[in-house]
């Protein structure tokens, strides 16, 4: 980041005269950094202020130096003849004199100006928005320096599945083998995990990283206060002690100062905090670290619930590291593949941390560059059609300069002055479209990312990406006028009276302009039509459950106070009862994990099924464990035998609930009531449970992935006794209202529990389509201005073609046509520009239809019907447009416009 | 343009030219040390951009009020490379004749009983 303003602000010092520059130049710069450096720790506005300083600073004495400068060589100069005066000018004189040039021509046309500067600021700002919002969530999410040096270790094992995962995927063995690679400077492994905190005020739940190696020189980051881990620390069996986030720190401590004294009481046990994180370092949401403290070296090879980041060395490449990972993953599979069949072709890839963690999310980002960029593509053509229209009507103007001897280059260059200063004023007014619009941008953003702490700020590189634009749009605007005015032959233009061979040659690159822009218009219409189908069609799913009125919350019992899996089970038990019983509450369970996400998965064995699938790799389903009502509270239907009751307690038959897909799957048209499987365990040591129910099949993997196989384990006989479970409860008040109700609840059972993750069923299920959502609502407003802008290009060529047929019209009108027939004259034009600009846009969008595939659901991005909409809407909006300059074609009075022949 | 401004009739000193001579008062110093001491004495009331600064510093230099230092110990050790500033004699003469002339201002104003009030 500091680069991007040091290097802005060099540039803006050419404002100085050079030997100003050359004397202080050095120190100014060292100011800046220093005062730059100061305000980043005030925040974004302390930064704006700032930047807003410097500017003010760099105007006002940039202007006396310049102006003492011209003084001081005019005081030189005084006694020479007047004749050289012409070429003393500088470059600065002529781009001071275009300057004011320019701001008469707009204050002379203040309607011409506004649109233009309008019309722009709403598409740099639009593009700097999303700019914004992206890079604050997808490309530099992080506050890490060099963050693309900080990698990710992901695996992939194609016996499992095919996707390559970053999180929790590698065992402390297979860490031990990565750290040897010679690309990385430094590593780091952590297992992701939970830990109630009290003490103090309220207990309270959070995530906490276990790390085996000291993270901070990964991340390149210096905790605020403190240190990080001691290797002895870190080791088996160290000593009691905790680093908490900087977050933590502000909101459960105040901000104490003496917080390095005071221990903290982690589950329970009390450990002495040795370090704060630096603010805005938040590991997935961590704000708690603690060493992992276990003997690693006892750990089988396949306990694989660590992520590991890395720091590439100096000049290590990322190709360089991947060589070596993928030679340790061959060595890996020779020594262990006997042994550990999932190591058949599997491969290691290290990626870029943000990159990793929000690989997802990349396509749709991209998409949505690249629509708000047509947006400012379009607005751009507009604003040139405007130019063009204007150029033409000051060419006589324009050609009596050129007679006076005004060079082609010199024209052009004013021309083009007044179109960059045009650009600039449109990033100027955008910019507080975008400091509007991510104060709400937050609101969009789902609670995962919340957690993350991510912001999208106005940052340098979003100034500079609006400037850049700026810029841009600025020089696209003006080359075409600068281009065709400057070709225009002075003589014909004073000859004729603005409607000569010269106004016919723009009239037609303003229908090329026109069909250009109706184009890029279908291809976002088409983008919103198909988003939107995606949209609906997520929410016409049937989840195989009902998400209204459920209430859901998280809560883990300490291992600390809740030692035994009976006391687990009895607290659970006691808590569904007293849940059940506040009014208006018609259900009430708990479960480890519930649609429309359900993670948690076992390799199974079934019974009696062929050897092939037993084989090698056990397949998986999902695993969940559930209360008694757990099918009741989600109204999940049943579709054969009986749902856990009173006769699933310990020390009877193991009894097993399951979906139907996993009766689709397994049990190859056997009867599924009365057959039997297990989870797998290390020996095969786990006993037999008996199939008493199948249940419809609830979307469990997301509410757009096929649903996956999934067990039911009841909770109450004990055998699986879970200590992180998920209340889930019914009732047909608001959930703000029954909160309350359940914490109280809570509270008679054991106030020191803390409930966190609260949120309702529907909650849950808008994350899960979350993209499509966003996409749907940004993209069809990206459509609705691309629609008004292509409407305002369409009404401008048919206006200044009606205009400038007029009396093509008259006579027309004269010789006897009918008025109906002039207007068709006008309509049929416009129907050609749009049929022109659909069948490109229709292209285009076939043309990038493979990209666009993975971000839909349920629609081909050849959906008939979209285009046929779309082909509808776009012949309707450019009817409208072309209304009121083909109604004014048919009033034309045939005498009059011939008298003026 | 090295035109000595010593004259009786000189124009009194601008407001952050006044300032910096009064910082330098009390020592040589480099150019942020010299903004921020007259940014911390005036309570941010002004504000000296890097360009201001040193539009003032060229001034004050070419007018022979202050000079670069060749300081032996820089300040803190390892800021060597930074250009330091003192004042010169002509820049302590200005800078005592600006005061006596403030001073007289202000002594004329607190004659006045019309002011006398505001002024306690």
């Amino acid at each position: 980041m500091t680069p991007f303003s040091a290097h802005l602000y060099r540039l803006l010092r050419a404002v100085y005269p050079a030997d100003f520059r050359r004397r202080y130049g050095h120190d100014m710069q060292r100011i800046f950094a220093a005062d730059l450096e100061r305000a980043r720790a005030g925040g974004l506005m302390a930064v704006l202020s700032f930047w807003w300083q410097i500017l003010g600073d760099l105007a006002a004495s940039g202007w006396r130096q310049r102006a003492a400068q011209c003084r001081r060589v005019l005081r030189t100069n005084r006694g020479t003849p007047q004749l050289p005066r012409q070429k003393r000018r500088t470059e600065m004189d002529t781009l001071l004199q275009d300057l004011r040039y320019a701001r008469r021509q707009f204050v002379r046309r203040p309607g011409f100006t506004a649109i233009a500067v309008i019309s722009l600021a709403l598409a740099i700002g639009g593009n700097s928005l999303i700019y914004g919002i992206i890079d604050g969530f997808v490309f530099h999410p992080f506050p890490y320096p060099d963050p693309d040096r900080l990698v990710a270790v992901g695996a992939t094992f194609p016996r499992l599945s095919s996707e390559t995962r970053y999180v929790e995927v590698l065992s402390p063995a297979e860490y031990e083998d990565i750290r040897t690679n010679r690309a990385f400077s430094s590593t780091a492994a952590f297992d992701l995990g939970n830990r109630n905190i009290s003490g103090g005020n309220a207990p309270e739940r959070v995530i906490t990283a276990l790390l085996l190696d000291d993270l901070f020189p990964v991340v390149a980051m210096k905790p605020v206060l403190g240190r990080g881990f001691t290797p002895e620390e870190l080791g088996p069996n160290g000593p009691p002690v905790a680093i908490i986030s900087h977050r933590l720190w502000q909101t459960r401590f105040g901000g104490d100062p003496a917080i390095l004294t005071r221990p903290i009481l982690v589950g329970g046990a009390a450990k002495s905090i040795v370090g704060v994180m630096p603010p805005g370092l938040l590991l997935i949401g961590t704000d708690l670290w603690l060493p992992w403290g276990g003997d690693t070296s006892a750990m089988p090879r396949d306990s694989r619930q660590f992520t590991i980041l890395a720091r590439l060395r100096g000049e290590a490449s990322l190709g360089q590291a991947n060589a070596e990972l993928s030679a340790l993953a061959e060595r890996l599979d020779r020594a262990h593949g006997s042994e550990f069949k999932e190591y058949a072709g599997w491969r290691l890839t290290a990626t870029p941390w943000a990159a990793a963690l929000f690989q997802d999310l990349r396509p749709a980002a991209f998409m949505l560059m690249g629509a708000v960029g047509f947006v400012l593509l379009i607005a751009c053509a507009n604003v040139t059609n405007l130019f063009l229209a204007r150029s033409t009507m000051r060419q006589r103007e324009l050609a009596v300069r050129l007679a006076l001897g005004a060079g082609r280059r010199r024209l052009a260059q004013q021309l083009l002055t007044e179109s960059l200063l045009v650009g600039l004023a449109g990033a100027a007014a955008g910019l507080l479209l975008v400091l509007a619009g991510l104060r709400s941008a937050d609101a969009l953003i789902p609670a995962q990312f919340q957690l993350l702490d991510l912001h999208a700020t106005v940052s340098t590189r979003v100034l500079l990406w609006s400037l850049a634009l700026a810029l841009g749009s600025g020089v696209l605007v003006g080359l075409l006028p600068a281009i065709q005015a400057t070709r225009a032959d002075p003589h014909e233009s004073l000859k004729a009276d603005g409607r000569s061979g010269g106004a016919a040659v723009g009239h037609r690159l303003r229908q090329v302009l026109v069909v250009a822009e109706i184009a890029l218009s279908v291809v976002l219409l088409l983008g919103a039509g198909l988003m939107m189908t995606s949209f609906v069609r997520i929410l016409r799913l049937d989840p195989g459950f009902d998400p209204r009125g459920v209430l859901t919350m998280r809560l883990t019992l300490p291992r600390e106070t809740y030692g035994s899996e009976e006391a687990t089970t009895r607290f659970f038990q006691r808590l569904v009862d007293d849940v059940r019983n506040i009014p208006s509450v018609t259900g009430a369970a708990v479960a480890n994990q519930f649609p429309p996400s359900a993670p948690f998965t076992g390799q199974i064995e079934v019974e009696g099924a062929q050897a092939s699938v037993s084989g090698a790799t056990l397949p998986t389903a999902g695993t969940s464990i559930v209360s008694r009502g757990y099918f009741q509270t989600l109204r999940t239907p049943m579709l054969a035998g009986r749902m856990f009751d009173g006769r699933d307690r310990p020390g009877t038959q193991p009894t097993v609930v399951v979906n139907s897909a996993f009766v689709n799957r397994f049990l190859d048209g056997r009867p599924a009531i009365g057959a039997r499987l297990r989870l797998a365990g290390r020996d095969g040591s786990n006993p037999w449970s008996e199939i008493i129910g199948i249940v419809a099949d609830a979307r469990n993997s997301g509410m757009t992935a096929p649903v996956r196989p999934e067990i039911f384990l009841p909770m109450e006989t004990g055998r699986t006794a879970w200590n992180q479970l998920h209340l889930l409860v019914r009732s047909d008040r608001p959930a703000a209202a029954l909160l309350p109700d359940v914490r109280r609840a809570l509270a008679a059972i054991d106030p020191q529990q803390p409930v966190y993750n609260i949120q309702t069923l529907e909650e849950a299920m808008a994350v899960s389509s979350f993209q499509q959502r966003l996409s749907a609502v940004l993209l069809g407003t990206f459509a609705g201005v691309a629609l008004l802008l292509a409407a305002i290009g369409i009404y401008g060529v048919m206006s200044y073609m009606v205009s400038a047929r007029t009396q093509e019209m008259g006579v027309r009108l004269a010789i006897g046509a009918q008025r109906g027939a002039v207007m068709w004259l006008v309509l049929k034009q416009v129907l050609g520009l749009s049929l022109a600009g659909l069948t490109i846009g229709v292209g285009l969008l076939l043309a990038a239809s493979r990209s666009l595939e993975g971000l839909l659901f349920g629609v081909r991005a050849t959906d008939p019907l979209t285009i046929a909409v779309t082909a509808a809407v776009l012949g309707a909006v450019s009817l409208c447009a072309a209304w009121a300059p083909a109604a004014r074609a048919s009033r034309v009075d045939p005498v009059g416009a011939l008298r003026y022949e | 343009m090295a035109k000595r401004p010593d004259t009786p009739a000189r124009k009194p000193l601008s407001g952050p030219v006044l300032h910096i001579l009064l910082v330098l008062a009390d020592g040589a110093k480099h150019g942020y040390a010299i903004k921020q001491e007259v940014e911390r004495r005036t309570e941010g009331a002004i504000r000296l951009g890097p360009g201001t600064l040193y539009e003032a510093v060229e001034r004050l230099e070419d007018g022979g009020l202050i000079e670069e230092a060749t300081l032996a110990e820089p300040e803190n050790g390892q800021q060597a490379q930074r250009r330091y500033y003192r004042l010169t004699a002509h820049g302590w003469e200005i800078l005592t004749s600006e005061l006596r002339q403030l001073s007289q201002l202000v002594e004329g104003a607190r004659a006045n009983p019309r002011l006398r009030k505001g002024l306690a």
